[in-house]
């Protein structure tokens, strides 16, 4: 991965009032590298692209691209960024080609070009054969494959995803999903997702932030190291002996919380110590219910920084 | 060139919503329509109400003498220039007859004539200055119709008894129209003002149109390209234009085909609809640039729409709030509405046969005003949407 910085936030804080959207955002975006911006519904992540991409102007801080500061009066750096928003943005009574035509040509291409690049980029997202419908007559996951299309026409340097899966059908999360990873390191990709396996299955980087705050940023690997080494062991409990067991499962394993109804253990090997856990349990008469066993994910890393689970 | 880009995308767009195009472009020339169904080709006919008490008097060859019938005849008798009568009278059997009448506006005024009306004419015709009589009117003073009501019935028993009577009047009042007024029907004085009342409403369209890019989110995806507030505006703003242009001119033919007769060249009244659209629309860009959904600036329209309907001598003339003196003429402070000055040229050039140059005053007013409400939009727009937030 390369680590030549394409886009900087420094100090970037947001207020709405008294609620502050976004604190103090930091963070480098390398050339070509996906960077996922992890976090809960709230957590301040569209805030954030939006200043990142020059949409919204933060009250503090600065954003720049290639070393040049990001400003009302230059639209020139702009241009190098492509966004595609969470909501589906369209104009409804245009057809899939003359939408592409228009917002390519405000872009300052060539209505032939602008054209051109639409009806590859349709190939790309199987969306040929609806070329010349109206963006009003597509289904659901149609709609959102323009919507993606329309922020690649002029070939942005910087591409912003605002939950690039989120409505998606079965089908047409697939599709898009295979074609961000095909552009993955060609372009630089930045997306939002309150995902955990999307953030884990598509980005290089993960920036986790909560409530306007970004906690860390790192690759999954590294990320999901820093909560500990080996699988994790999930077990459904009653409520009430969740802690108890917590505080006996502590001599035998280093690493055991309790959450709720779930206790959960970390340990390398975690396999071979179950049935020593297990009696443990029956011992104590904590009845436990359904056992699982997982590989450590960045919802331990969320679990860790917050306190809570991501969807919670 | 990207205004270019904007006018072709919203062109599409408005060609693609049939019903709405339809409803715009059918909304003037309907309400022309309606005005000619509802004056019938010509104008209003005034109803009176007359309770005639007038006993008659037998003359010495033996026939009747009933001056009240020929009083109501003469009424009948009174039409317009093109041969419609002007006045209806509606015969009352007494005054407490007439209040219902008067009250639920079957009447707009009422003359009674006196039991000795007859007699008392009789008795002039035959030297005798000495005696005189009564004639009671009145009506609902608040009815905008009575003064015209009661005004030309009083004139026409004025005329009755002086031709009855053989009297001379004392002073003859002769009247001089202006231009061809004289010959205008009433749905002919209305049609300027139905014109400019579709022309008033194109503030919902503009307003409206670009609230949507604002609404949808549209205008978030356009702010990453280079586009200015003078581009998106000025799009849209020449696509409506063409549709108030395509409006005016249905509106025009709509009216001539169903007789209306312009004094003036009819090519100058849609040259001063267009104008008078442009400005309306710049206004209406002044209005988007306010809102943030299509719902607020249709809220937000009602309150220059109404300033327009009510303040600039559309539907009722207003008195003149003096600003400042330009080169001699006097600024009002109603002449920052654009209908003020369109209803001035209409009228001068449909009704009184002014040209081109007759009306240049206000066509300059109204280029100006347009580039002013354009440009007010345009930077307001800028800075309220187009601007990082």
């Amino acid at each position: 991965m390369s680590t030549i910085t394409v886009l900087q936030a420094r100090g970037l804080t947001k207020r709405y009032g008294t609620l502050t959207a976004v604190k103090d955002l930091s963070l480098d975006v390398f050339d070509g590298e996906v960077l996922g911006l992890l976090g809960p519904n709230g957590a301040g992540k569209t805030t954030s692209i939006n200043m990142l991409c020059g949409l919204l102007k933060p009250d503090s801080g600065r954003v720049s691209i290639h070393g040049k500061i990001i400003s009302n009066a230059d639209a020139s750096l702009r241009l190098r960024v492509g966004v595609c928003p969470q909501d589906i943005v369209l104009w409804k009574t245009l057809t899939c080609l003359e939408q592409m035509q228009f917002i390519g040509e405000m872009y300052g291409m060539k209505g032939k070009s602008a054209r051109q690049r639409g009806e590859q980029l349709f190939k790309e997202l199987d969306l040929s054969e609806k070329k010349d419908k109206l963006a009003r007559t597509l289904s659901g996951g149609m709609q959102r494959r323009l919507n993606l299309a329309l922020a690649l026409v002029h070939d942005p340097e910087i591409l912003v995803l605002d939950e690039p899966e989120a409505g998606l059908d079965p089908q047409s999360r697939v599709l898009v999903r295979e074609y961000i990873k095909s552009l993955a390191h060609r372009k630089t990709i930045i997306l939002t997702t309150h995902n955990l396996d999307e953030a884990d299955r598509m980005a290089d980087r993960v920036a986790i932030i909560d409530h306007g705050l970004l906690l860390t940023v790192d690759t999954p690997e590294a990320l999901k190291r820093t909560v500990g080494e080996g699988d994790v062991l999930e077990i459904e409990m009653d409520k009430d002996a969740t802690e108890q067991a917590r505080v006996v499962l502590a001599s035998i394993v280093r690493e055991v919380t309790a959450t709720n109804h779930t206790l959960v253990i970390r340990a390398r090997g975690v396999v071979e110590l179950l049935p020593a856990i297990l009696n443990v349990l029956h011992r104590l008469d904590a009845n436990p219910g359904e056992v699982r066993l997982r590989a450590n994910s960045l919802e331990d890393v969320f679990l860790s920084l917050t306190g809570r689970r991501l969807r919670e | 060139m990207r205004t270019l880009i904007v006018f072709r995308k919203t062109m599409r767009e408005i060609s693609r919503d049939k019903w709405m195009l339809g409803l715009t472009l059918a909304f003037a020339p309907f309400f022309v329509f309606l005005y000619w169904l509802w004056f019938q080709g010509g104008s209003t006919v005034y109803p009176i109400a007359v309770i005639n008490l007038d006993t008659s008097v037998q003359l010495v060859d033996g026939s009747v003498y009933n001056a009240g019938e020929e009083v109501c005849a003469a009424i009948r008798a009174i039409t317009y220039a093109d041969g419609r009568p002007l006045l209806k009278v509606v015969p009352v059997s007494d005054q407490a007859a007439v209040e219902p009448i008067l009250r639920d506006r079957k009447a707009t005024a009422f003359i009674q004539i006196p039991a000795d009306f007859s007699q008392t004419l009789q008795a002039i015709q035959a030297g005798d200055r000495s005696v005189t009589t009564s004639i009671t009117f009145g009506g609902d003073l608040s009815n905008t119709y009575y003064m015209i009501g009661a005004n030309m019935a009083l004139t026409t028993v004025e005329a009755y008894v002086q031709q009855a009577t053989g009297q001379k009047p004392l002073v003859n009042y002769i009247e001089k129209p202006l231009g061809a007024s004289a010959t205008r029907t009433e749905f002919e004085t209305y049609v300027p003002g139905t014109l400019i009342f579709s022309i008033i409403l194109l503030i919902f369209l503009a307003a409206m149109s670009v609230a949507r890019e604002i609404e949808t989110g549209a205008l978030r995806r356009l702010q990453l390209t280079p586009m200015t507030s003078i581009d998106l505006l000025g799009g849209i703003t020449l696509a409506l234009l063409l549709v108030g242009a395509a409006s005016s001119l249905l509106s025009f033919l709509m009216a001539l085909a169903l007789g209306f007769n312009s004094q003036g060249p009819v090519w100058v009244a849609i040259l001063v609809s267009v104008v008078a659209s442009l400005s309306v629309i710049g206004l209406g860009m002044v209005v988007a640039s306010l809102t943030r959904s299509v719902s607020q600036a249709f809220v937000v329209a009602n309150f220059p729409l109404a300033l327009m309907m009510f303040f600039s001598g559309v539907i009722f003339p207003m008195p003149a709030v003096k600003l400042f003196t330009i080169a001699g003429r006097t600024i009002s402070l109603y002449d920052i509405l654009p209908p003020t000055h369109a209803v001035v040229a209409l009228n001068k050039i449909l009704t009184l046969g002014a040209s081109l140059g007759d009306v240049a005053y206000e066509l300059i007013a109204l280029v100006v005003l347009s580039v002013l409400y354009f440009l007010a939009g345009a930077w307001l727009f800028q800075r309220m949407h187009l601007r990082s937030a």
